[in-house]
């Protein structure tokens, strides 16, 4: 019979040695200098475009949160796009129309990448656009925070510091965890202009540029995802800003999480294997087509693998177990022998102490996350959280995406 | 060289050395858990040598002194017990062909082969009844891997119950003419798992009830069943 543990051992390896990179990138003296950038005084004119189908309860917020923007006024437009919603954003959104800055666009229905190139159209002065979604917020210094970052003009995009708004239950304080290292892995990875995605919340980009690239596209319900591959396959770079604190409101539910998972990993899968395949191990394209991309692929397959490989261990052992102890009685059985405490039976073995490595890892990019965005958030429970539940949940929706890509499923938005 | 470039190679050393740090402190901790059992044995070995001394200087009177220094008698099969856990523990994480690991079961079946003789040799001299289980298996073979487990199991759980009954086990196949000898007096058959239980050899193991039959009636404080445990066979 094979094995299947001893796989356990390349997994390891390969995780290891990626938080070590990590780290050395953190260290290193690009990354340095990024965390210190002070916020310039370079105020171009720039256009946020939001596009909003059915975010009735969220929206205000969201303009509010603009509005309130540390930025010249003369200098900043926000265009509402109403993607044909059917609830009553186009009255809230209306409520805003008069206000000097603010540019309220009604359309029929045409998915996210096509409001998103209506308001890129429309907002004709602008130098710079962001995106922000509907049912996000953005910090006052923000917007101050990332401009600064667009001192190259070999730089096409800067994305902001995401963590979840006001988490309410274990299910968003794991993700607000999740969230925060991705804060450290955003930084890290822009050092090496690693960044494969430009996420909906407060990313912002050269206008010319996107028009030049022909604007956003459908992108199998990834149009943040497939921007960012194709800025990097025409050899621009994707910067970073770790103190552009932008909240987001993440899903309530275990249905709600696992749909909108499967809809980004399916849309990493076809982006990155169907359209963007050219740049999967690509020496042209640096840290993303040797490192990024093809870990990223690895981790769908190696996540499945390890939590099958669980699974069957777990059953295996409960029968083994069973098979053991049937019969005695579990007055016996249920009780520890403390015979077997102390120093000698302690498991420590390869794989339990690599494991233990890159857990303490997981746990220190989290708190630099934490630390590099000033994310004003108490992290115990979603970190606690994030180490004992995301492990459980992930393999549904790698699961589903998996099904989803070889049966050619599409599934809606929402 | 790129700073990519330069960092995949500094973390691939770092991930290297990490590594290494790890493989060296896991054999590390198992040559100290070798150590441990080289050094419970070599205490033991002192230990059973000095009853065996003890035996031979009061052969006049034996038993009173014997029968008075229990509570070391006790500690010693404790401490027998302890190193046969460890020791198991042991095989399990080196292996069962590790060579250091078969030295240590060599020496820990002398000692228990030693402490057996001992207490045989009090029994008749003393007049005591004792409850003593040998019981064999076998790493090699296949059907034993889960029947040999559940009776070591359900073994340690009778003790538990009446700690006077005395369980000495060993390695079928272990490369010992001691224990060749052991088998060939007891007569015992490669059919795993097996016993021989207070002189009776009883092979197989199926269920807890049936297995108590082999034992003196309400020893276990349990109403014994009318049947008993596979094939039996008298010495």
């Amino acid at each position: 019979m094979i094995d299947l543990s001893a796989w356990t051992y390349p997994i390891l390896f390969i995780t290891l040695f990626f938080e070590t990179f990590l780290l050395v990138t953190y260290l290193s003296k690009p990354a340095r200098e990024r965390r210190n950038k002070v916020v310039s005084d370079f105020t171009p004119p720039v256009a946020i475009v939001v596009p909003c189908y059915n975010e009735q309860d969220t929206i205000k917020g969201t303009i509010d949160s603009l509005l309130a923007l540390d930025y010249p006024k003369d200098k900043l437009q926000i265009v509402l796009v109403n993607d044909g919603s059917k609830d009553n954003t186009a009255a809230v959104m209306d409520s805003y129309v008069g206000t000097p800055q603010i540019l309220v666009i009604h359309k029929e229905n045409g998915g996210k990448h096509s409001a998103l190139n209506m308001g890129i159209e429309a907002a004709t002065s602008a130098e710079y656009i962001g995106g922000l979604d509907a049912d996000s917020f953005v910090a006052p210094d923000a917007l101050r925070e990332i401009i600064g970052y667009f001192d190259n003009p070999r730089i096409a995009a800067v994305t902001a510091a995401m963590s979840v708004y006001e988490p309410k239950n274990i299910l968003q304080a794991m993700q607000n965890a999740e969230y925060i290292m991705g804060i450290a892995l955003r930084h890290i990875l822009a050092a090496v202009n690693g960044l494969y995605v430009t996420p909906g919340p407060f990313s912002f980009y050269r206008r010319d540029l996107v028009l030049e690239l022909g604007g956003f596209r459908k992108a199998h319900n990834a149009e943040d995802m497939e921007m960012a591959l194709r800025m990097q396959r025409a050899g621009y770079l994707i910067d970073n800003a770790p103190r552009a604190r932008v909240y987001t409101t993440a899903p309530m539910t275990v249905r709600a999480l696992i749909k909108q998972r499967t809809r980004w990993t399916t849309g990493f899968v076809r982006n990155v294997l169907y359209d963007y395949r050219d740049m999967l191990g690509n020496r042209k394209f640096g840290a993303l087509g040797l490192l990024v991309l093809p870990l990223g692929v690895l981790a769908i397959v190696a996540g499945l693998f390890l939590f099958f490989l669980v699974i069957i261990q777990v059953i295996t052992q409960i029968i083994s177990t069973y098979t053991l102890i049937r019969g005695v009685p579990l007055s016996y059985s249920l009780v520890p022998h403390f015979s077997n405490l102390g120093w000698y039976y302690i498991p420590l073995t390869a794989v339990a102490m690599l494991g233990t490595i890159i857990t303490l890892g997981t746990i220190g990019l989290i708190v630099v996350g934490k630390r590099i965005s000033n994310t004003p958030s108490r992290l115990f429970s979603g970190i606690v959280a994030f180490m004992f539940l995301y492990g459980l949940i992930a393999p549904f929706w790698l699961m589903r995406t998996i099904l989803d890509v070889m049966t050619g499923t599409r599934r809606s938005w929402r | 060289m790129s700073l990519f470039t330069r960092n995949v190679l500094i973390s691939l050393i770092i991930t290297g050395l990490i590594i290494g740090t790890v493989v060296y402190a896991v054999n590390y901790l198992n040559q100290q858990r070798v150590q441990e059992l080289t050094s419970i044995e070599n205490q033991l070995s002192t230990d059973t040598l000095s009853v065996e001394t003890q035996f031979s200087l009061l052969e006049s009177a034996p038993c009173e002194n014997f029968t008075s220094t229990s509570s070391e008698d006790t500690t010693f099969s404790q401490e027998l017990s302890s190193l046969g856990d460890k020791l198991s523990y042991a095989e399990n994480h080196l292996g069962a062909n590790d060579a250091q690991v078969t030295q240590l079961k060599q020496e820990y079946t002398l000692l228990e082969i030693r402490d057996y003789i001992l207490t045989k040799q009090l029994s008749k001299t003393c007049h005591l009844k004792p409850n003593v289980v040998l019981y064999f298996y076998s790493n090699s073979d296949a059907e034993c891997k889960q029947s040999c487990g559940r009776a070591a199991y359900n073994l340690s759980y009778l003790h538990q119950i009446d700690p006077s009954l005395r369980v000495y086990s060993f390695d079928y196949n272990l490369d010992l003419a001691a224990l060749k000898t052991l088998e060939s007096i007891e007569k015992v058959q490669p059919q795993f798992p097996a016993f021989v239980i207070n002189g009776k050899q009883v092979y197989g193991f199926t269920s807890l009830d049936n297995f108590e039959t082999n034992f003196p009636k309400g020893m276990f404080g349990t109403t014994t069943a009318a049947t008993s445990t596979s094939t039996t066979s008298k010495k």
